[in-house]
């Protein structure tokens, strides 16, 4: 028993920089052998950097590693597979044209130019049916696999590396029901040979299903690590949150109006089946759920942005046929999106041009543009959103994550009619200074008139700002509720793990 | 003093700038004007260096201040210059080039002095029509399918020329009646290309920052997702770009037919070669998103004079494809060095 309680990989001090930007301030933590260890965080909390640096990925700028009792340092991938760490990531790295076998040894650095192939195949197929795919023909290629088959190769392929220690980022971010209980079943087996696993997680349900400890970070800080039979939900919760809510967020509306927007029967293949939704003038709609619940989905159809998105729309009365952004736009349904470099602004157009760039056609005259009016325009929305004049004739590239996220909210408003705002996840890559300003101006948005609907996996933000929160799993609604009638803990329960 | 003929010069700007063109993605600095790094301003000036350079250069050309070479650049700058403007519109939508348009003004040239018994304006506008569904077409499988823009035109280009050979035979185009009399000579002492070559530009440069069009190929040029969220119908801009190119690449055609009198698909070779050379040293960017047609005129235009002294001071053909190729070579590697900051 002493053997299995020992740790077999420990980090003291651990700290990581990028440019000025301390991602990972002194953490410290101990795995031990046959035992499932969750990372819980939230975005930007520094598990993904934390696991890198495990794994070889980054180099530690402070802090030490010791594995089976030595200090050690990890430079590169290569020595992190000498001592034994693997890291399973979330886009896996297997080679889809070539066969399961072939996968398995690829990159394995023990393998001799001149080997035994029986050898190898014996070996491999020891390695599949510890992770319980012992049924599966070695030839068979990869791309024929489900994503949970080969998530589950990925692990045989670093058993096959002798690795003790399984790091996991986020292995069921994208799998059905059915492949997560197949991936659990194997690492319930690995557990039991003595291996140790790394677990991270965005779903408390799963910590407190398969893990035996937790580790929580916030702000690349450890917060602590605890049992799980030691702790509950709620304070797993409060120590990745840690500060309160409010102040952060504006005061909301005082009165919802009449509904301005019905969604019945919104269907996307796929990713969102039968979701209703009725948005009044002057709230704030919150859909809260996590990566593959659907509601960023839910979004992009409203925008239009999804060719085969089915259902019945309508704003102010009026029927929105989907799947074609100018008519989403003529109904007044504007879509801010979260990547704003991919899709969202203009990076290398000036900031002027991003802000009329969806108006043009009100500065038209006689098919010319009217440009004096079009920099007065920019001009008025800058100011009503916080950009700073001077900066008008800046490339959008310049500004920082707030400030261009604050571009994209300019260009969407200033229209009397009332209109729909469609954001997703509308802080993502703002820092936490520039956060409260852009939920002032989401606020003050509605406060005349329009409705907003955001999608969002932060969920003290959702509290924070919902006057309605409608909770999402795998693209269903769970539960709706009306700001003050649902809490963390409900809210939680229903995106993580939804009573069946 | 030698005469200077104006197509040997396009055919070489053409053929010695072409290569370079594919040497490497060219990147601008599409902040040339104010602000920026540095860098930014550094590369400005090397440009302004450069230019002054060139003109001081031309100016000691014996012979280059007369009204015959200067009138010979004009119209070799007026001939390059329209297929040029038509091209800024497919690089500004972040379509890169066409290599088609040279073939395609060379068939709207055929077509224009083949329909000439129908009456000049007749003929005018079937030619630019010509033009414009062929190369409007490209665009459409560019936009809607969302092909490689290269690799259409390459294509378009083979059935162009094969469609030309099997009406024609292979022969020259001769026209019916001289009605094309109203597209050479000299209107006030000005050659008509030249004249014709102003207004393409002032109309081009016209659609490019005045009209609603041209803006939305600038944010599909600058980035076609996002143009696409903001409710611009990006394949339709796009089609609309390769339409103005045709029309446009179509103008130097009947232009090109009407000084020679007679055609055939050798007539615009080299051109789209020319041209694209004039747009990326004008400082139009590669990737889309930003330039102008009054760049891609001063592109021309440096090239022309260049091409000009070169003749001028009796330098040999192959030196003048080495120059060009320098000149383009340069401006790209210039391009980088402005955009890296």
């Amino acid at each position: 028993m002493t053997e299995r309680d020992s740790s077999i990989l420990s980090v003291a001090g651990a700290t990581k920089r990028f440019g000025s930007v301390e991602v990972l301030k002194n953490v410290s933590l101990a795995i031990r052998r046959g035992e499932i260890h969750a990372i819980c965080g939230e975005n930007g909390a520094g598990k993904s950097t934390l696991v890198k640096i495990l794994a070889g990925i980054y180099s530690a700028d402070g802090g030490t590693v010791v594995v089976d009792g030595e200090v050690r340092e990890i430079r590169n991938p290569q020595q992190a597979q000498a001592l034994g760490i693997a890291l399973v990531a979330q886009e896996l790295s297997l080679a889809p044209a070539l066969s399961v076998f072939d996968n398995i040894w690829l990159g394995n650095r023990t393998v001799p130019l001149f080997h035994r192939r029986d050898d190898l195949r014996e070996r491999a197929r020891r390695a599949l049916g510890q992770v319980g795919l012992g049924d599966l023909p070695l030839d068979t290629q990869v791309v024929r696999l489900g994503i949970g088959q080969r998530q589950l190769v990925e692990i045989a392929r670093m058993l096959t590396r002798e690795a003790q220690v399984l790091i996991l980022d986020e292995p069921t971010a994208t799998l059905s029901d059915a492949e997560i209980e197949r991936i659990f079943a194997a690492l319930r087996a690995l557990k039991k040979e003595g291996k140790a696993i790394v677990y991270i997680t965005h779903r408390l349900g799963e910590v407190f299903e398969i893990c035996d400890c937790v580790t929580v970070l916030r702000n690349g800080e450890l917060v602590g690590t605890r049992r799980t039979a030691e702790v509950d939900r709620i304070g797993l919760m409060e120590m990745m949150l840690g500060r309160t809510l409010g102040e952060m967020y504006p005061e909301r509306g005082v009165h919802r109006g009449e509904p301005l927007m019905r969604v019945r029967g919104l269907q996307v293949p796929g990713a969102v089946g039968q979701f209703d939704l009725i948005a009044e003038s002057g709230s704030i709609i919150c859909l809260a759920g996590q990566i593959g619940s659907g509601a960023t989905e839910v979004l992009r159809a409203l925008a239009g942005l999804l060719a085969n998105a089915t259902g019945a729309v309508e704003v102010a009365g009026r029927r929105v046929t989907l799947r074609s952004v100018p008519r989403s736009r003529a109904a007044r349904m504007q879509f801010i999106s979260e990547d704003r470099a991919g899709e969202g602004i203009f990076l290398d157009l000036r900031v002027d041009e991003n802000l009329v760039a969806t108006r043009l056609a009100e500065h038209t005259r006689l098919g010319l543009v009217q440009r004096r009016r079009l920099r007065e325009t920019a001009r008025r929305l800058a100011a009503a959103v916080g950009i700073d004049t001077a900066r008008m004739r800046s490339r959008a590239r310049e500004l920082s994550g707030g400030n261009q996220q604050k571009l994209a909210f300019g260009r969407s408003i200033g229209r009397a009619a009332p209109g729909i705002m469609l954001m997703n996840e509308p802080t993502r890559g703002v820092d936490v200074g520039a956060r409260a300003e852009i939920y002032r101006i989401m606020r003050e948005f509605c406060a005349h008139g329009h409705a907003l609907v955001m999608a969002s996996s932060d969920l003290e933000e959702v509290l924070g700002m919902a006057d309605v929160i409608v909770t999402m799993y795998r693209g269903r609604q769970v539960g709706r509720y009306v700001r003050g009638h649902a809490g963390m803990r409900q809210v939680l329960a229903d995106i993580t793990h939804p009573a069946a | 003093m030698r005469s200077i003929k104006p197509d040997r010069i396009r055919s070489r700007v053409g053929k010695g700038a072409g290569v370079c063109v594919f040497a490497h993605p060219a990147i601008l600095s599409s902040g040339m004007l104010l602000g920026g790094s540095i860098r930014r301003r550094l590369a400005l000036g090397v440009r302004l260096v450069c230019l002054a350079g060139l003109a001081a250069w031309a100016l000691l050309t014996p012979g280059f201040m007369t009204p015959l070479s200067i009138f010979s650049l004009l119209t070799t700058v007026s001939l390059i210059g329209c297929v040029a403007v038509g091209m800024t519109f497919i690089t500004l939508t972040g379509n890169i080039m066409s290599l088609a348009l040279g073939a395609t003004l060379s068939a709207a040239a055929m077509v224009f002095l083949a329909s000439l018994s129908l009456g000049t304006g007749t003929a005018f506008l079937l030619a630019l029509l010509f033009g414009t569904v062929i190369t409007g077409l490209q665009g459409a499988i560019v936009g809607w399918f969302r092909a490689n823009p290269l690799l259409v035109s390459i294509a378009a280009l083979g059935l162009i020329i094969g469609a030309a050979e099997v009406l024609t035979g292979g022969t020259r185009v001769y026209p019916a009646t001289r009605g094309f009399a109203a597209f050479k000579g000299r209107i006030a002492g000005i050659p008509v290309e030249v004249l014709v070559f102003f207004a393409t530009v002032i109309l081009g440069q016209l659609i490019v920052s005045w009209t609603r069009i041209g803006r939305a190929m600038q944010m599909t040029g600058s980035n076609p997702r996002a143009a696409e969220v903001a409710g611009i119908k990006v394949p339709h801009i796009v089609t609309v770009a390769y339409l103005l190119a045709g029309a446009f690449a179509c103008v130097s055609g009947v232009l090109l037919a009407a000084r020679y009198g007679s055609g055939d698909m050798e007539l615009g070779s080299g051109y789209d070669y020319g041209a694209i050379a004039a747009v990326l040293v004008g400082g139009t960017a590669i990737q889309g998103g930003a330039g102008s047609v009054l760049r891609t005129l001063v592109g021309a235009t440096v090239i022309a004079a260049v091409q000009v002294c070169l003749l001028l001071r009796g330098f040999s053909d192959q030196l003048q494809y080495f120059i060009t190729g320098l000149i383009v070579l340069g401006v790209v590697m210039l391009h980088t060095l402005g955009e890296r900051a």
